[in-house]
C-alpha cells in the first residue's frame, strides 16, 4: 500500500492553508533557551535552542537519561518550558488557552514509549480514538482506520484487546494512532523500541511517507544503526543540551526531506 | 460501532456498584414523602370541602332528668339556629348516629345506655354569607347554658398546620436527596477521575476538550442514575400500593386516600428523571471544574 492510498486523496481545504502557511513564514517548531525542571529538581534541559521548519525530517538522539523524551513532552505540549521560550506552529506555548492547547494537540501525533494504549479497547477502536476525539464520523473513518492496520501488519489483529498482544504489535498500534489523523507533527519516542529491524525499516518507510505529504517528523532513538540507515539530520541531546549533526550519508534506503532545521 | 464504546472504562467502577443502590434508596424516600404529602393535602382538602358549609352545635345533656326537658331545650335552639340569617338548616343528630361517630374511640355498643352523651346538631350554613359565629354562641348560651358551637375551624387550622408541617417536612427529604445525590456524584466522579487519571491524560495529549472527557463522565452517571432511580420509584410504588390496600381494609374515614391523579402520577415519574439530571450534570460540572484547575 502507499501513501496515497492510506490518506484521503483531499486534505479539508483549512489543513491545507495552514500547512502552507507554516511552510512560507514560520519555522514549525522554534525554542528559544527553553529549559526544563520539574517541580524544585535539577534542571533537565537548558538553553535548548534549535528550530525545525515544517516538512523537515530530524532524528532525536543521545544517550538514555539525556532528555529526549523530555524534550519531547516539551513539543506535545504534556509540559510547559520552566525557562526560555517555546514557539510551535508559531505560538508561544506560554499562552495557550486549555482549548487552543487542545486543538493544537490534534495537529501533533505521538508515539509514546510505553505505546499508552487503552487495553479495554480493541486495536481498531484504539487507533481510530483521535479521530473520534476530532469529531469524525464513525462511518468515514472506519475502512481508513482498518487500512493502517493493514499496512503496520495487524490486518489479522483488528479486533484483539492490546494486553492479548506481543511489545511490537502494541507498539505497532500506537504508531497507526499517532499517524491516523495525518497530523501536521509527529513526535515517535523510540518507535522502533520493541520491533524487529525488518519491521523498524518498514515503520521508517512509513514516517517517510507521511514526511512526504508534509508532515513534520522528529523521531527519538538510540538506535545508532537506524539513523545511519536514513539521511535525516539529527538533534544530538548531551548533557542537557543540544546540537545539530549534519544528515549522515544514506546507508539505506532514505529518501525523506532532511535538512529544514537548525540548533544553536 | 467503532465508537460506541466508551475511551473511559468507568463502568468497572466501584461507583458503577454502589451509586445505583444509593441513587434508588434515596428515589424510595423522596417518593414516599412526596406521595405522603400529597395523600395529606388531599385529605385535608376533602374535610376543608366537607366541613366548610356547616357548623356543630352541642347541647349538653340537662341536669335535672325531668321528661321533656331537654326536647324542650333542643326545640329553642334549633329555633334560634334557623332564624338566623346565614343558617340554611339545622338537623339534630339522631343517637345511633352520635353513637357511630364514636364507635371508633369506644367499640360498638358502647356508647348506648348509661353515658350521658351531649345532643349534636349539625347546622348548614350559607359559606359565602356565614353568620357572626360569636354573636350566636352568645345567643345559644343564652337559650341553652353549656351550649357549644364548634365551627370547625380551630380543628382545621391544627390539621393544616400538621399538613404543612407534612409538606415541609417532605420537601426537606426531596431536598436532602437531591443535595446527597450530588455528594454522592461528586464523589464518584472524583474516584473516576483519580482512577482513570492515565487514560484523562492520553485522551487530552491527542486532542481531547475537557467537555469531551465531561461527557464521558455524564453519561455514565445518567445511566447509572437512571438505572437506581427507576428501580427506588418502582419498590416506592410497591410499598404505596400495599399502605394503600391496608388503608381500603381499614375504611376508616380518618385515614387519607392514598389514590394518585395523573398530574401526581407524573409528579412522582419525574422524581428519578429529575434525579438524573442533577447527576448528570453534578458530574459534568465536577470534570469541568477538576479538569480546569489542572495545568
Amino acid at each position: 500500500m502507499d501513501g496515497a492510498a492510506l490518506y484521503p486523496a483531499r486534505a479539508p481545504v483549512s489543513c491545507l492553508r495552514s500547512l502552507t502557511a507554516e511552510r512560507k513564514h514560520l519555522p514549525l517548531i522554534r525554542f528559544e533557551d527553553v529549559a526544563l525542571r520539574y517541580d524544585a529538581g535539577p534542571e533537565i534541559l537548558r538553553q535548548v535552542s534549535f528550530h525545525l521548519e515544517p516538512g523537515s525530517f530530524h532524528f532525536l538522539a543521545g544517550p538514555s537519561g539525556a532528555g529526549k523524551s523530555s524534550l519531547l513532552k516539551l513539543m506535545y505540549l504534556a509540559q510547559r518550558p520552566s525557562g526560555g521560550r517555546a514557539r510551535l506552529f508559531g505560538r508561544d506555548v506560554t499562552t495557550l488557552t486549555r482549548r487552543e492547547t487542545a486543538l493544537m494537540r490534534r495537529r501533533i501525533g505521538v508515539v509514546f514509549q510505553d505505546f499508552r494504549l487503552l487495553d479495554h479497547l480493541t486495536a481498531l477502536e484504539n487507533v481510530a480514538l483521535p479521530l473520534k476525539v476530532g469529531g469524525q464520523r464513525e462511518d468515514k473513518v472506519q475502512q481508513h482506520v482498518a487500512e493502517l492496520l493493514a499496512w503496520v501488519g495487524l490486518a489479522d489483529q483488528i479486533h484483539a484487546y492490546p494486553p492479548t498482544l506481543s511489545g511490537g504489535q502494541q507498539q505497532r498500534i500506537a504508531i497507526a494512532r499517532a499517524v491516523v489523523a495525518r497530523p501536521s507533527l509527529l513526535l515517535a519516542d523510540e518507535p522502533t523500541g520493541n520491533v524487529d529491524d525488518r519491521i523498524a525499516v518498514r515503520l521508517l518507510y512509513l514516517f517517510e511517507e507521511l514526511n512526504k505529504l508534509g508532515t513534520t517528523i522528529v523521531i527519538a532513538t538510540h538506535n545508532e544503526s537506524l539513523v545511519s540507515q536514513f539521511s535525516h539530520p539529527v538533534l544530538f541531546l548531551s548533557g542537557g543540551e543540544v546540537r545539530m549533526r549534519a544528515a549522515p550519508a544514506a546507508a539505506g534506503a532514505g529518501t525523506g526531506r532532511a535538512g529544514g532545521g537548525s540548533a544553536a | 460501532m467503532l465508537f460506541r464504546r466508551t475511551d473511559l472504562p468507568l463502568h468497572r467502577d466501584p461507583s458503577g456498584r454502589f451509586l445505583p443502590w444509593l441513587i434508588a434508596l434515596m428515589v424510595y424516600l423522596a417518593a414516599l414523602a412526596l406521595v405522603c404529602a400529597m395523600a395529606m393535602g388531599k385529605m385535608v382538602e376533602r374535610w376543608d370541602s366537607g366541613l366548610s358549609g356547616s357548623i356543630t352545635v352541642q347541647v349538653p345533656p340537662p341536669e335535672t332528668s325531668a321528661p321533656g326537658a331537654q326536647e324542650a331545650v333542643i326545640v329553642k335552639v334549633v329555633e334560634l339556629l334557623l332564624d338566623t340569617e346565614g343558617v340554611h338548616s339545622a338537623e339534630v343528630l339522631e343517637a345511633d348516629e352520635i353513637a357511630t361517630l364514636l364507635e371508633p374511640w369506644l367499640g360498638a355498643g358502647a356508647a348506648y345506655g348509661e353515658l350521658p352523651l351531649p345532643t349534636l346538631i349539625s347546622v348548614g350554613v350559607d359559606p359565602t354569607a356565614a353568620p357572626d359565629y360569636r354573636d350566636l354562641a352568645k345567643r345559644l348560651a343564652r337559650a341553652a347554658p353549656g351550649a357549644l358551637l364548634d365551627d370547625h375551624q380551630s380543628w382545621l387550622g391544627q390539621l393544616l398546620d400538621l399538613a404543612r408541617t407534612i409538606e415541609l417536612v417532605a420537601a426537606l427529604i426531596v431536598f436532602l436527596v437531591g443535595a446527597s445525590a450530588v455528594a454522592m456524584v461528586v464523589f464518584a466522579t472524583r474516584m473516576g477521575l483519580a482512577i482513570h487519571g492515565r487514560v484523562i491524560e492520553l485522551l487530552h495529549l491527542i486532542g481531547a476538550l475537557d467537555a469531551y472527557v465531561a461527557r464521558e463522565f455524564e453519561i455514565h452517571a445518567l445511566k447509572l442514575a437512571l438505572r437506581g432511580g427507576a428501580f427506588g420509584l418502582l419498590l416506592a410504588i410497591a410499598t404505596v400500593a400495599l399502605i394503600a390496600r391496608l388503608f381500603e381494609r381499614l375504611e376508616s374515614t380518618l385515614l387519607p386516600e392514598l389514590t394518585l391523579s395523573p398530574i401526581e402520577w407524573a409528579a412522582l415519574a419525574a422524581l428519578p428523571l429529575a434525579i438524573s439530571v442533577v447527576a448528570m450534570l453534578t458530574a459534568r460540572f465536577t470534570v469541568l471544574g477538576n479538569l480546569g484547575r489542572m495545568p
